[in-house]
């Protein structure tokens, strides 16, 4: 599904990736654990195509096609899925407007006409229910005034609304309470399937215990220094990143 | 020839067909037009804009009328009063707010003396007390220009009595080359009066247009404006308002955008004058290509206006490097129990929330498109006239599909 190989990236002059290797296959979830700074953000953006992070060497194929060469809307239409550490505020945009925007975008790609208004409204409000966000919520602004466990939540249903191919969960669970953790979790568990993969950055093994994953790996400085089951963000919790950077 | 020459040779025509006593003033009016000529950019408030390069051009005044096909800019439901380059045209269905004549000014200077010298009257809408415009009224402006450049310059009252209320939309709109034109309008609003006035300008690139609206408020008068401008070679837009009696209360909203290679001055004055006034003033532009804008808003609060209440938002993005913004907030107080804000601001599309949009798979135009009209809305949700509004948001582009507002 996305094939990561010896990848290095900077922003603006430091080089943060130095050749990073990750293979995912369909269906799989892998959790990203790391230090701070160790290249975490880094790599969900690179893998989305965010500007400001420039890839200098190395290769991502997406189902066999160069993800890199892709324009980051390109690479949404074809099924990639980046859920932000800091969801953005945008006054003006509703929330309406944007799902429906993305949605018909994303079957523009594939060569569909729009959806129907109603088809659309049903399937929203469907969703919606799934990350208990009130209807009400979604005329206003893009995450306008929203507390931080509203904007998650919102990263949820615009995934459960786009239904990507590849997840990818930037740090999701930072700030969220324990509540809003099992909504976010109940919502990426939804979505699990044996046609989509799953990449979860997080700090932190809380979210592993309600979104179990495949397979676990550290990064630090810039590349992947260990891999392992579950059982490693376990061992992680109690020791720390300490002795792996050591090593 | 000297400056100045082709319009001595203009008026001395014009004059001659009118009596002496029509003659006289204007006369008067002529000759401190060519005293001060064009407005220069060394006077304060042509800082910015300088019409200089007009005084040695040539126009030749309209004086045919036209009964063209009009372009489709009827609003439904309105009662309409067009003018073709300023003269009355048969489509008009409300020519009853028409007059043939008009008051002119003091002796004036520039652009005013100018449009004093060969003004023609225009719209005339009077209001008894207590009376109410049944529909709104639209007054459209056409500027039409093929060969020769011509001028009109047009004075226009607007006189509400003691409770009345009207909706009143100054259209202007311009095709072809190179133009002049002036427009002046009085507007009086009698206490408890209520006026909703729009004014949208989409000039052709060659049209210069300078208008100066001046409204008096009496007690508890309201007047609530917004004006848009699409576009325009040169265009000048004073709004003078005076809050002269108690409990008046004023709302404008202003949006420049869209336009691609023009030059946009919106000067607007509001005088507190009485105690108990409100006054909220809010601007917004997207300057784009070669265009350059100017907005300055100043508040004045005289001596004993207290509890004043006034607020001023002017805020900017600039979307092009070639493209440029004078904007200038300015508060002048006199009275000690006040209320007053004023902020401006100028800054760039917000280059995070275009890569989120795109992040959802909308492509980089969509989500450029879509960030501007989330910057107008403020002024769009301000347009109360529905058609008017599917107008303007037509003109500025906006993807249909993005402009409608969805409930879930």
């Amino acid at each position: 599904m996305l094939e990561i190989t010896n990848l290095h990236a900077r922003v603006e002059e430091k080089e943060i990736l130095k050749g990073l290797n990750l293979s995912i296959k369909p269906g799989e979830v892998h959790a990203i654990m790391g230090p701070n700074g160790a290249g975490k953000s880094t790599l969900s953006n690179v893998i989305a195509g965010r500007e400001g992070y420039e890839v200098t060497d190395g290769s991502i194929l997406f189902e066999g096609q160069d993800l890199l060469a892709l324009d980051p809307e390109v690479r949404a239409c074809a099924g990639i899925f980046l859920g932000f550490q800091y969801p953005v505020e945008i006054p003006g945009v509703s929330n309406m407007t944007l799902l429906k925007a993305a949605v018909n975008a994303r079957r523009k790609h594939n060569g569909e006409s729009e959806i129907a208004p109603n088809d659309f409204l049903t399937w929203v409000r469907e969703q919606a229910k799934k990350v208990k966000i009130d209807p009400k919520m979604l005329s206003r602004g893009v995450n306008e005034g929203f507390s931080g466990g509203e904007k998650k939540r919102n990263e949820i249903l615009q995934m459960l609304v786009l239904q990507p191919t590849v997840m990818i969960l930037d740090e999701t669970d930072s700030g969220l309470d324990i509540d809003a953790l099992k909504i976010v979790s109940d919502g990426i568990n939804a979505l699990r399937g044996p046609a989509r993969s799953t990449v979860l950055v997080t700090h932190y093994q809380r979210l592993l215990d309600y979104v179990q994953p495949d397979f676990v790996h550290v990064l630090a400085r810039g590349r992947i220094v260990r891999s392992g089951g579950p059982e490693l963000a376990k061992e992680l919790e109690e020791k720390g990143y300490g002795w792996l950077e050591a090593a | 020839m000297s400056a100045l020459a082709t319009y001595s040779a203009q008026f001395e025509r014009y004059a001659n067909a009118l009596t002496a006593a029509e003659r006289a003033p204007r006369s008067v009016q002529f000759s401190r037009f060519l005293d001060s000529g064009f407005p220069h950019k060394d006077l304060e408030d042509w800082r910015y804009s300088d019409l200089t390069a007009l005084n040695e051009r040539s126009f030749e005044p309209d004086v045919s009328a036209s009964d063209d096909a009009l372009p489709d800019l009827l609003l439904d439901g309105a009662d309409t009063l067009v003018y073709v380059n300023g003269q009355v045209h048969p489509a008009s269905t409300a020519a009853r707010w028409h007059s043939d004549t008009c008051a002119l000014p003091p002796p004036a200077v520039g652009i005013d003396a100018l449009n004093a010298a060969f003004a023609a009257g225009g719209l005339r809408l009077r209001l008894d007390r207590g009376t109410r415009l049944e529909r709104p009224l639209q007054v459209l402006f056409c500027s039409r220009s093929d060969g020769q450049p011509t001028m009109s310059h047009q004075r226009h009252l607007i006189e509400l009595g003691d409770d009345a209320e009207a909706i009143v939309l100054l259209d202007f709109s311009g095709t072809g080359g190179e133009r002049l034109s002036t427009h002046f309008f009085d507007i009086h609003l009698g206490r408890n009066a209520k006026l909703q006035l729009y004014r949208i300008q989409n000039e052709a690139a060659g049209g210069t247009l300078v208008t100066r609206i001046d409204a008096r408020l009496s007690r508890d008068a309201r007047l609530e404006g917004v004006t848009v401008d699409l576009g325009g070679g040169f265009v000048r837009h004073d709004l003078d308002l005076a809050l002269a009696e108690s409990g008046a209360e004023t709302t404008i909203a202003g949006l420049y955008a869209h336009a691609r290679q023009s030059h946009i001055d919106n000067h607007v004055r509001i005088v507190h004058a009485a105690p108990h006034g409100t006054s909220r003033m809010n601007y917004r532009g997207l300057v784009d290509e070669k265009t350059k804008a100017v907005f300055n808003g100043k508040v004045v609060v005289q001596p004993g206006a207290q509890k004043t209440d006034s607020e001023q938002r002017i805020a900017n993005v600039l979307l092009s490097r070639k493209a440029e913004v004078n904007a200038k907030p300015d508060l002048e107080i006199y009275a000690d129990d006040v209320k007053c804000a004023h902020g401006a601001t100028v800054g760039q599309l917000d280059a995070v929330a275009l890569s989120y949009l795109r992040s959802r798979g909308i492509d980089h135009d969509t989500a450029r498109a879509m960030l501007l009209r989330a910057f107008a809305l403020q002024i769009l949700d301000r347009i109360e006239w529905p058609a008017l509004r599917a107008r303007v948001e037509t003109a500025l582009h906006l993807p249909a599909e993005l402009t409608l507002d969805i409930d879930a």
